[in-house]
């Protein structure tokens, strides 16, 4: 232990080189991610390669202020904050990146650029909601570990993560939701449009501003004084206004000072690993361990009838069960329960749990008629034949000969999926489901360490796996004798 | 009590059975002989339908069995099925099931007799076939001549009209076959239609009270043991049997 925090000192950046890298190099590198969208970052479908957004703007015009060039690195919006902290391929990161105290005890933050609301949506004809104090015990949707997901905690609402911007406002129109939370540049671009909501109102604001690499205080000071320079200038606004983000209270933008940068950094979390927390990750893991057992219900008797049909099925059902399994197989399952869940939205109303529940029972079926298909296989053909000799119909023959047999050659298969689907359950979170992995990466978050939420939530999984597996050999055992 | 009439198979474009004639009575031991690829074992699994063919009819008492019935065709086997039973010459015993369970798997689950009815019969019949002190034993637990009087049991479970067995003979030792003829002996006597196919000519002799030789597709030549075994007429037989030349006539 000793000897890896000696490493990783010794492996940090140096204090203040961070201005002389992007002077000696003539690159401003920025991280962000184009997943994001309009009007922040986008790539220009004009030009694939380039991109385009009101931040692309302000980072050319920062390189300017610094006499050096802008370039736009791709990266996956959750990770821009360890990767910076790592000291990973960018200089800088700058994307809607709220200043919240989890983030600012990791990385420095310059002064804010801008100035956005909370806007709460809820349905048109849901007249219940008033504003935030309105939300006790409501359904309401945001992006996991940002600024409206603390306001909601401290609501007493209950706050459903997502990881993307149009999502919610789908499960808003769909009544999976009771409302949306969102900084007003996504609901206005992502939710106002939608013609089934209605704004609430603005429930809060807060800044963005560029993270930079912890230690690199010249370059973070460097920063701050063009941001003052291209705010003064009004080139900031007309930025705000080409991209259609500016409003009247971007004129604090302008006027902002130090002093008030201090006071908005000197906020502190005092999140941490207590029992609260805890008690919510065992509520993941009952909700990892229903989430696969549920789908798990559904696979087996499901891929036991495409294997039959495989098998001894007519031509047309073992056709349509082959399609069905290599096309559910040779897909991923994150876009199975993406096409499930939003794709098919409009003729299918699930919740978010027996959407995950039915999402990955049909694609594990396809594996376990696999297993299933080759544990058949592998009981002699003359078991079959002797099973028919005594009158039994097929279906008697397979049912009392051959799928008891060839259970016992699949069971090790089997287990072995149900293990994996107990992890592969971490996929649901896309459909905002709060399972196990996602609890861990919203508190690792929170309390700012993944080692402790790490490990608790390993030994979940382990807690969850290891008895089944043992449950699995003692009945392999037992079968073993016959 | 089973009659084949005119019975043609084809197998990848080569004629295996070739209209083949024949009648098994009540109470009959017939033994099926010839070279290898004769077509005896093919004709044996014709009997009771685990073979189709595109020639010909089997009837078993008033169900008969034609190419091609589709839907008709499921239903006929099943009653043929259950009237005649199979001993497979690797016996193929249920794997996961008991010496008892194996024989009371069929009676309890097509029959539909009470677990009960089905474990008292199960046991008489295990012990008619000496097998009465292994009936918690796995197949694997088992030697050939265990298993083949088992399925034996099993098939006779279902009370059959009509055992067929193909190559009764082949796993056992010598000994062991004096065994197997004297039950066979008391099966017959209880009224049992027993039809064999054999390599080995001196359980033929012992047993049969008829002998078909098989060559070809065809039968070629019948008659009691005596007849066809001691003194064939036809020169195929003959070589067969590795005897020289027919004596002048």
């Amino acid at each position: 232990m000793g000897v890896w925090l000696l490493g990783a000192t010794a492996c940090g950046p140096k204090e203040g080189a961070g201005l002389e890298r992007v002077r000696r190099e003539g690159v401003l590198r920025w991280g962000a991610d184009a997943q994001g969208g309009e009007p922040y970052v986008m790539e220009d479908p004009e030009h694939p390669g380039r991109y385009r957004g009101f931040e692309v703007e302000l980072a050319d015009a920062l390189g300017r202020e610094l006499g050096v060039r802008a370039e736009c690195v791709q990266n996956d919006w959750s990770s821009l904050i360890p990767s910076l902290e790592r000291g990973g391929s960018f200089d800088v990161a700058m994307n809607g990146m709220e200043i919240l105290p989890s983030r600012a005890m990791r990385v420095l933050f310059t002064r804010p650029y801008y100035l956005f609301h909370l806007r709460l949506m809820a349905r048109q004809d849901d007249t219940s909601l008033t504003g935030l104090e309105s939300l006790r015990g409501r359904r309401v949707g945001t992006l996991a570990n940002s600024q409206a997901w603390a306001l909601l905690h401290g609501s007493g609402a209950q706050a459903i993560p997502y990881e993307g911007v149009q999502e919610p406002y789908i499960d808003l129109e769909q009544g999976r939701l009771d409302a949306v939370l969102m900084d007003d540049i996504i609901a206005q671009r992502y939710g106002m449009p939608r013609p089934g909501l209605r704004v609430v109102g603005d429930v809060g604001e807060g800044y963005y501003a560029i993270a930079v690499r912890p230690g690199e205080e010249d370059l973070r000071q460097a920063l701050d004084d063009a941001l003052d320079r291209i705010a003064r200038s009004g080139e900031l606004r007309a930025i705000f206004r080409r991209w259609d983000v500016d409003n009247a209270a971007e004129q604090r933008m302008v006027e902002w000072t130090q002093a008030q940068t201090r006071e908005v950094l000197s906020h502190t979390s005092t999140s941490r690993l207590d029992w609260n927390q805890v008690r919510l990750f065992l509520q993941a893991s009952l909700v990892t361990l229903g989430v696969s057992v549920g789908a798990m219900l559904l696979a087996i008797p499901l891929g036991l009838m495409l294997a039959l049909g495989r098998l001894h099925g007519p031509k047309w059902v073992g056709a349509l069960a082959s399609v069905y399994v290599e096309l559910l197989r040779g897909t991923p399952v994150i876009l199975q329960l993406y096409v499930l869940y939003y794709g098919l939205a409009g003729v299918l109303r699930l919740g978010p749990l027996s959407a995950a529940i039915l999402g990955l029972g049909l694609n594990y079926a396809a594996y376990e008629a696999e297993v299933y298909r080759a544990g058949m296989l592998a009981v002699p053909k003359g078991q079959l034949e002797a099973a028919l000799a005594l009158g039994m119909p097929t279906r008697l023959a397979l049912r009392r000969v051959v799928i008891p047999q060839a259970f016992r050659v699949a069971l090790p298969g089997v287990t072995n999926d149900f293990i994996a689907l107990l992890k592969d359950s971490s996929l649901v979170s896309v459909i905002s489901v709060v399972e196990l992995t996602k609890r861990m990466t919203i508190t690792a978050v929170d309390v700012r360490s993944w080692l402790l939420p790490g490990a608790l939530c390993a030994v979940l999984y382990l807690a969850m796996s290891h008895p089944l597996s043992r449950l699995a050999r003692a009945l392999e055992a037992k079968l073993e004798r016959a | 009590m089973i009659e084949v009439r005119g019975l043609t198979k084809l197998y990848a474009g080569r004629t295996v059975l070739d209209g083949i004639n024949a009648t098994f009575a009540r109470g009959e031991v017939v033994a099926l002989v010839g070279p290898s690829g004769g077509g005896k074992s093919t004709l044996l699994r014709c009997l009771n339908g685990l073979e189709c063919f595109e020639g010909g009819s089997v009837r078993v008492g008033d169900c008969a069995l034609e190419p091609g019935q589709g839907r008709v065709r499921a239903s006929r086997l099943w009653d043929i099925r259950r009237r005649v039973g199979f001993v497979f010459q690797q016996w193929h015993l249920f794997a996961h099931r008991t010496a008892l369970g194996n024989v009371i798997e069929a009676p309890v689950h097509v029959k539909g007799q009470g677990v009960k009815e089905a474990t008292q019969r199960a046991r008489a019949l295990l012990a008619k076939v000496g097998m009465a002190d292994r009936e918690g034993a796995y197949p694997s637990e088992l030697s050939g001549g265990e298993q083949q009087r088992v399925a034996i049991a099993r098939a006779l479970a279902m009370e059959p009209e009509a055992l067929l067995m193909d190559e009764p003979t082949s796993a056992l030792d010598p000994e062991r076959v004096g065994a197997l003829v004297s039950l066979l002996e008391r099966l017959r006597d209880e009224g049992l239609t027993l039809v064999t196919v054999t390599h080995e000519m001196r359980f033929a002799q012992a047993l049969a009270s008829r002998v078909l030789v098989l060559h070809g597709g065809r039968i070629i030549e019948e008659g009691t043991p005596d007849q066809v075994l001691a003194h064939p007429q036809q020169e195929r037989t003959r070589a067969f049997l590795g005897l020289g030349r027919a004596p002048a006539s």
